[in-house]
Parts: structure tokens; sequence; C-alpha cells
């Protein structure tokens, strides 16, 4: 864990933000809205509606959820700074910075906004390619906000634990692999 | 059940990081940044939902279970694997549509085989997020060398 103290003088960093409405989000709209009017075509409005009215219930079951899970991505990264993380993760190396970005990846939360620049940023202060890419697979296997929030919600305990663990060697493999086939030239 | 243990989970980390925070300035930055997320994702995820329970609706059980149930074998998997990176939006997205094909009469290893090629590969966050922001050669040696982890997981998920 990097420090979190020393923070009270200083005052809290700028966090940058994005457009709320993207291609992403366009095209998902889009594929909602095709699918919905599929509902509507061959299933009539009232399943329709009923549809609609259950993922609006089952969205307000989860909001507790989503809300704490989204604080604390947006909390963590003003107490543990980005920069910091980094050299946290570049001053070490062999397994031990390995492991550590494996970890880190599954902890840390935040979307791909987040994780790739903080993923890019570690090869500036010293973290080999093998410690890029574990913290990068780790974070799109295991990242534990996405397994707690999301996954745990829809699909069943026992297939998402089989996942987790099924998924749990590939982070560290993907390292080792990466420092094996692409570490020699310009790590 | 499952999801009032991750509210709690959540709920108690997140009380702990209020508490770690130094002062109102930095209490304030705080609540600050996960409005501003709140803004970003709450539309999402509205439409995602909704998006996901239309999906589920329209799979056709019959042919998901020819597809993905029971002796669905190597073509299953690959099928599996190809709609991972396709699949619009976030991880509500996937896990939503990889629930329905699990009612519908999917096979538990072959959504797992689906969610992971969706985590490891998915097309809108390659092209929108890893290939801008990691840069052209990291995000092709990323793809590269996570590409036969679908095929390891299927192998594996099926023999457990």
């Amino acid at each position: 864990m990097p420090s979190l103290k020393n923070t009270a003088a200083e005052p809290p960093p700028e966090q940058p933000s994005r457009p709320v409405f993207d291609t992403g989000f366009y095209i998902l709209a889009v594929s909602a809205l095709a699918a919905g009017a599929l509902v509507v075509l061959f299933k009539g409005w009232d399943r329709a509606l009923a549809i609609a009215r259950d993922e609006m219930l089952f969205m307000a079951v989860l909001a507790p959820k989503i809300a704490a899970g989204m604080f604390i991505a947006a909390t963590l990264p003003l107490l543990m700074p980005r920069d910091k993380v980094a050299i946290w993760i570049g001053r070490e190396s062999g397994m031990r910075g390995l492991l550590l970005a494996a970890f880190a990846g599954a902890a840390i939360p935040g979307g791909p906004a987040m994780t790739f620049p903080l993923a890019a940023s570690f090869g500036l202060v010293g973290a080999d390619i093998g410690a890029i890419m574990a913290f990068v697979t780790s974070w799109a296997l295991l990242s534990l906000n996405r397994t707690l929030i999301w996954e745990f919600s829809f699909l069943p305990v026992d297939l998402v634990w089989w996942r987790v663990l099924l998924c749990l060697p590939f982070p560290i493999l993907i390292g080792l692999a990466a420092r094996a086939v692409f570490g020699g030239r310009d790590a | 059940m499952n999801i009032l243990i991750g509210t709690v989970l959540l709920g108690a980390v997140a009380l702990w990081l209020y508490a770690r925070l130094p002062n109102a300035e930095w209490r304030a930055a705080g609540m600050a940044n996960a409005w501003r997320m709140a803004q970003f994702t709450a539309p999402r995820i509205v439409v995602a939902l909704l998006g996901a329970g239309f999906f589920a609706e329209l799979l056709p059980p019959e042919q998901v279970r020819a597809l993905f149930g029971e002796g669905a074998g190597l073509s299953g998997v690959l099928l599996a694997i190809a709609l991972g990176p396709i699949t619009p939006g976030g991880a509500f997205v996937a896990f939503a549509v990889g629930a329905a094909a699990l009612k519908a009469g999917a096979t538990s290893s072959l959504v797992v085989t689906y969610v992971t090629a969706w985590s490891l590969f998915s097309a809108s966050r390659f092209l929108a997020y890893e290939l801008p922001l990691m840069g052209r050669q990291l995000a092709l040696r990323r793809l590269l060398l996570c590409l036969p982890v679908p095929f390891l997981i299927a192998g594996a998920a099926h023999v457990v």
C-alpha cells in the first residue's frame, strides 16, 4: 500500500472529466432501442413495458451498491494518486513486480479511462512490459469492483467463483509470456 | 443475497475511504468526483439494463440450447469467443447477456468462456480506450498475448 498520509496540507488533485454522451453510449442506446422495438414487434407493448419495469426495479435494488462502488472509484484516485501507484509498481521487478502489478490490477477500481493511462504511465517510471501486461490483464479478468457490483448481481455465485479461480493464474502467466516474448527488445 | 453481501462490502469500503479523507475540502472533492462519475454512468446503466432485458426476451431458447447447450462442442466455444468482443457497452451488458443465455439453456462453461472473451477483447473498449491510451504497440502486444486465454479457459471450464 502506498502512503495515504501527507495529504492534509495539500489540496485534492484535479480529476479529468469526460463527455457524458460519446460514441460508445450511442452504440449502446441504438442497440437497446433496436432490441426494444423488436420486443414490441414480436411480443407487444405490454411485454416490453413489463420488461422495462422489471429492469428499473432491478436497478433500484442495485442502486446502493452502484453508488458505493462509484464513490470508491471516485475517491481512491484522490488518496492514491496515479503517480504514486506507478512509482510503487515501477520500483519492483522480478516475480514480486508481477505479483504486485496483478494485485493492483484487480484491486484498484476504475473503468478503462482510468486504468489504461495508469498502465501506460508504469512504463515511464521503470516498470517492465511484464508488469504492464500483468496489470492490464488482471484488471480485465479480475477487477474486484466490477465483480462485486455487476458480476455477482447477474450470474450465479458458483459460476463467478469458478471463473475467478480459472482466471487467477493468467495475469502472472501473461506477464511472464510478455517478458519472454517482448522483454529483450525494448522493455 | 449476493446483492446484499456486495452492497454491505462496498458500503463499508466507501465509508472507510470517506473517513480517510483528511478534511472538508477533500470530502467535497470526493463527492464532486463521485457525482461526475454518476452523471457519466447512470445513463449508461439505464440504457444497458433496458437493452439487456429486451435482448434476453429475444433470445430463442431452442437456438441457444442448440448453439450453446450440452453437446455444443467446439463450434459453441468458437461462437462464444467470437460474441465476447462484439458485445457493446459495459460490464452490465456482458453479464446480463451471459445470465440470459444461461437461463435459456447455455452451459456454464460456455458462459464463462464468453465472459472471459468479452473481458479481454471488448472491441469498443479496445478501440475507444486501449488503442489511443496505451499506444498501438502495447495494445496489439497485449491482444496477441491474451489470444489463447479464452480457449484455455474454455478447455479448463469444460473439464471442471
